[in-house]
């Protein structure tokens, strides 16, 4: 149970509140409008697969959701539970014969149960830090990743590991630091005096990059693959300087205002932009869905969000879509794709980095049962719901084929979520980002890596 | 005594907590239960007093004696994806979830059998012989998620049913906890056609009245060696309905033949798996043939040629695998998919003589102009099993009641041409009532009697299938009264 203090309803009802919804920005009737309770969505929920029980069902969800709107139920701890439970993985979506949006109902809804019962307590200030202290602001991140390298280069990670340190951590977190990748130097530190990246070739198009906030800390290589194999197929990148995080934390959750601030600030940021490429599946899901925030509060802002949405692409789409040239040199490795949520289900982008892959000769695919099943990295899912994301991460390594050299997929939360499963569950799979294979696979044509250098 | 992190003092709730182990295996707050109010048929609605989680007969066993000897109703439920309301708790019943047994417990290819337990979801079967060259052959299209179980306890039906037959063809044996409690087997080591009464029969389509089904022994069959399927595009529906009488009078049985009206396509088309039907088409046939590959093209040959002479506007094969995947995805969330283009629908489940259906369309539109609700209609065409789906927005005063009589109207068309009220997806609380329009008051009290057999208290899932004797024209009023006041 989370521990949380009930808040006596808003002094002043909204004339935006809807029943039991007592703030504006309520979760939208026209969503649940569309479900009529098929079931078609339960095999495809992870924790519908782990508990059997429906509350913890997208159409169960979505009926708790539709029951407050009625007044049959109250906006509470027990409401809350499957609310929160639930992953966001957006496998609903893909299953639901009438496209019902149930992961946008989800944020709606617990944006609602945000506003009624704020966090507090332990669950409240990680919170508060990690959502408002830290991911809006990519100075602070960057001094993070100071920390964390310094924590790795100093020998201090060692101290820890050997001592009985570790020990004193809950389970979960000692399985996130004992997958941390190695911490580099920013792409936005590096790249700061430089307005525009030139392509290596003529230029066809010019994009905008989005760096993202854990990407640009803990995975800066793979920002740095991506910013590589567009400049090689005659992008210019440019990265804007005011971009800030995309805000999908926050609105997972329940933080829409946040949401809200950061949306209007890289809205602001890729104004001047015509195309903004993202590696992140999560942030690429965000920043193509910010209308959705605007819907109810601001209006004003919406036309202008749903304007900069249209912009958004994956970077493998984007790569497939325009053109890239295949690698000449071969990468002989097994490797299995697993589809990140925000990318599959999210964005509908499943063959384009599978096609990317196929393209790198040398390269064997191998077939993943269920590959777009959710690994249970959902943001801070993994965080937050430890044991629901421990259970839904066994189930995904189960489907992992054994015989595979390196596993890879579009987004940083999956990778570290992937990573604890290779390292918990005695695997020795390398967890890769598709551009950087890609990358990989141009630079040795250029004889600048070696096979054993992957 | 007072179980662990059950927070209710409930002495019922706690001793059955005792009996599932535990907090993680019930549910008795009222947030968790509405999730447990309805099933697939979402017009009637009521609260259960707990849900209930067991991992094995045993723990059925339990529960049901607990139950029993405290006098607590209690019914079966699987997926929830029943279209009838039979897994509805309308006595506040404490529902015995059965999803968490769901194990595939053997199979045996070569008397080709297995046995799963009743929370096995139908498709996994198929998914799990599959490479073998194997199938389950019952594919209701809810076949994703629905169990097995649920079959069992609605004799579920599908596309494919009109060749291979319904759920109570394939089941070769039961385990089945009796409303005491006690547990007993039908069906001797899968073995067909046991000597005595067919109490598999019986008990398959029982809807959840007879006993609970802890574990199913079904029938697998062999992959037909070939396989081919068409679309047929008609600009008239008597010529659509008078091409399906046609194939079956040629002596062709194909695997499927199922046909969408103008409305359904529409649906179908704006939902999430649409492939391009044309939108001024007043009907589209979904043929498939299958067998020995010799023999399969002729069958073609000849369904083309029959459709042809019922003036068919487009014809065509399924190019590959792929296309038609789609077809059959594009039918399957047929239903589901009319959530694109009307907030409620209520299905329905008719079954009229082949040859009668053009009239029987036709008295359908009929009598959705006399209702103002849109009906769409999506059906085994083959078998005379009629889908009217009757569109309706819940959230307008009314529309609810209108549309429960149309659906009502449209199986008093189906009965009155010589058919029948349900195909395969029960009866349920849906239509008791309509039970009247096929059965004399005589025939239903014969049909409680056994229920009386094996359910003596009426304890298990009571109020379902049969209408209250002597009460029949306040059934429909009390369901319209439970809905104003909902």
């Amino acid at each position: 149970m989370r521990q949380v203090e009930e808040k006596p309803s808003p002094a002043c009802t909204s004339a935006k509140s809807l029943s039991n919804y007592l703030w504006s920005d309520h979760p939208d009737e026209n969503k649940w409008a569309d479900c009529t309770h098929c079931g078609m969505c339960l095999e495809s929920c992870p924790t519908y697969e782990q508990t059997g029980q429906e509350q913890h069902s997208p159409r169960g969800r979505v009926h708790l959701i539709k029951s407050v709107a009625e007044g049959k139920l109250e906006v509470n701890t027990q409401f809350m539970d499957p609310v929160y439970a639930c992953l966001d993985c957006r496998a609903c979506t893909t299953a639901c014969p009438a496209n019902v949006d149930v992961g946008g109902l989800i944020e709606e809804a617990r944006g609602q149960i945000r506003q009624a019962m704020p966090l507090t307590g332990w669950k409240g200030s990680v919170s508060k830090l990690f959502l408002k202290g830290l991911f809006p602001h990519p100075n602070r991140l960057n001094s993070l990743g100071n920390v964390l390298k310094f924590y790795q280069k100093s020998g201090m990670q060692k101290v820890v590991r050997k001592s009985k340190l570790i020990n004193i951590m809950p389970d979960h977190l000692v399985e996130m630091e004992s997958i941390m990748p190695k911490v580099d130097t920013s792409v936005r530190k590096k790249y700061k005096n430089e307005n525009v990246i030139k392509s290596t070739q003529p230029t066809k198009n010019e994009v905008a990059l989005l760096t993202g906030c854990v990407m640009d800390v803990m995975f800066s290589d793979i920002n740095e693959s991506t910013i590589n194999v567009l400049t090689r197929n005659g992008s210019d990148v440019s990265i804007p300087k005011n971009q800030t995080c995309c805000g999908a934390l926050h609105v997972h959750a329940g933080d829409r205002d946040t949401g809200r601030k950061l949306a209007k600030q890289n809205i602001e940021a890729f104004e001047s932009s015509e195309k903004v490429i993202v590696n992140a599946a999560g942030c690429g899901c965000m920043l193509q869905e910010y209308g959705e925030l605007f819907r109810e509060v601001e209006p004003e802002w919406h036309d202008r969000a749903v304007a900069f949405s249209k912009k958004v692409e994956d970077v493998s789409k984007y790569l497939h879509d325009t053109g890239y040239k295949k690698p000449k040199a071969a990468l002989n490795k097994r490797i299995t794709y697993h589809d990140a949520c925000h990318l599959a289900h999210g964005q509908g982008v499943r063959r384009e980095p599978r096609n990317i892959l196929l393209d790198i000769p040398g390269v064997d695919m191998v077939h993943m049962p269920n590959a777009d099943r959710c690994c249970g990295s959902a943001g801070i899912y993994n965080i937050t719901n430890p044991e629901m994301a421990g259970d839904v991460l066994e189930s995904k390594m189960k489907n992992v084929p054994d015989d595979v050299d390196m596993i890879s997929m579009g987004n940083p939360g999956c990778m570290l979520q992937m990573a604890i499963g290779v390292q918990k569950y005695g695997r020795n799979q390398k967890i890769v980002h598709t551009v950087q294979l890609l990358d990989w696979a141009y630079q040795k044509e250029d004889g600048e890596v070696a096979d054993n250098g992957i | 005594m007072a179980f662990k992190g059950i927070k209710t003092k409930d002495r019922h709730i706690q001793n059955l907590a005792g009996i599932v182990d535990g907090s993680r295996s019930i549910l008795y707050h009222k947030e968790d239960l509405i999730a447990y109010d309805c099933d697939g048929f979402t017009i009637h609605k009521h609260l259960p007093k707990a849900v209930v989680f067991p991992k094995n007969t045993e723990e059925v066993a339990e529960i049901v004696k607990y139950c029993a000897k405290h006098h607590l109703p209690f019914l079966a439920r699987g997926a929830g994806t029943g279209l009838s309301g039979g897994a509805v708790p309308l006595n506040s019943e404490v529902v015995i979830s059965l999803v968490r047994m769901k194990n595939l417990i053997s199979i045996d290819l070569e008397n080709r059998r297995a046995v799963v337990e009743p929370g096995f979801v139908n498709l996994k079967l198929t998914n799990s012989i599959s490479d073998k060259g194997y199938y389950y052959a019952p594919d209701p299209s809810s076949q994703y998620c629905c169990t097995i179980g649920g079959n069992v306890a609605e004799n579920a039906g599908g596309a494919h049913c009109l060749k291979y037959g319904v759920t109570t063809n394939h089941i070769l044996g039961l385990e089945v906890v009796l409303p005491d409690g006690e547990v007993i087997e039908l069906g001797h080591n899968g073995i067909p056609d046991a000597p005595g009464y067919d109490l598999l029969g019986l008990l398959t389509g029982s809807e959840g009245t007879l006993g609970i089904v802890t574990k199913i022994t079904v029938r697998i069959l062999k992959n037909p060696e070939a396989k081919k399927t068409v679309l047929a595009y008609f600009d008239r529906v008597a010529d659509g309905s008078q091409a399906v009488s046609d194939i079956i009078s040629a002596g062709i049985v194909p695997a499927a033949l199922e046909m969408m009206d103008k409305t359904a396509i529409e649906g179908v088309e704006a939902a999430a798996f649409p492939v391009g039907h044309p939108k001024d088409i007043a009907a589209v046939l979904l043929i498939e043939v299958d067998g020995i590959a010799a023999g399969i093209d002729e069958q073609i040959a000849q369904i083309l040629e029959v459709c042809k002479n019922r003036h068919v506007r487009e014809v065509r094969e399924a190019a590959n695998e792929e296309e038609r995947a789609r077809w059959w995805a594009n039918r399957k969330t047929g239903f589901g998919a009319m959530g694109a283009i009307s907030p409620d629908y209520l299905v329905q489940d008719g079954v009229i003589p082949r040859s009668r259906l053009p009239e029987v369309l036709d008295r359908i539109e009929e009598i959705s102009a006399e209702s103002g609700l849109r009906i769409a209609n999506i059906f085994h065409a083959g078998d005379g099993n009629l889908h009217p789906l009757v569109l309706f927005d819940a959230r307008i005063p009314g529309q609810t009641e209108k549309a429960i009589d149309a659906g009502s109207a449209c199986l008093q068309a189906c009965a009155d041409a010589g058919g029948t009220i349900t195909g395969e997806h029960g009866v349920g609380i849906e239509k008791r009532e309509e039970m009247r329009f096929v059965f004399k008051e005589e025939e239903i009290t014969a049909q409680t009697n056994i229920r009386q057999v094996f359910n003596p208290d009426n304890l298990l899932n009571a109020g379902k299938l049969f209408p209250t004797p002597g009460r029949c024209g306040e059934v429909k009023k009390e369901m319209k009264e439970a809905l104003l006041t909902q």
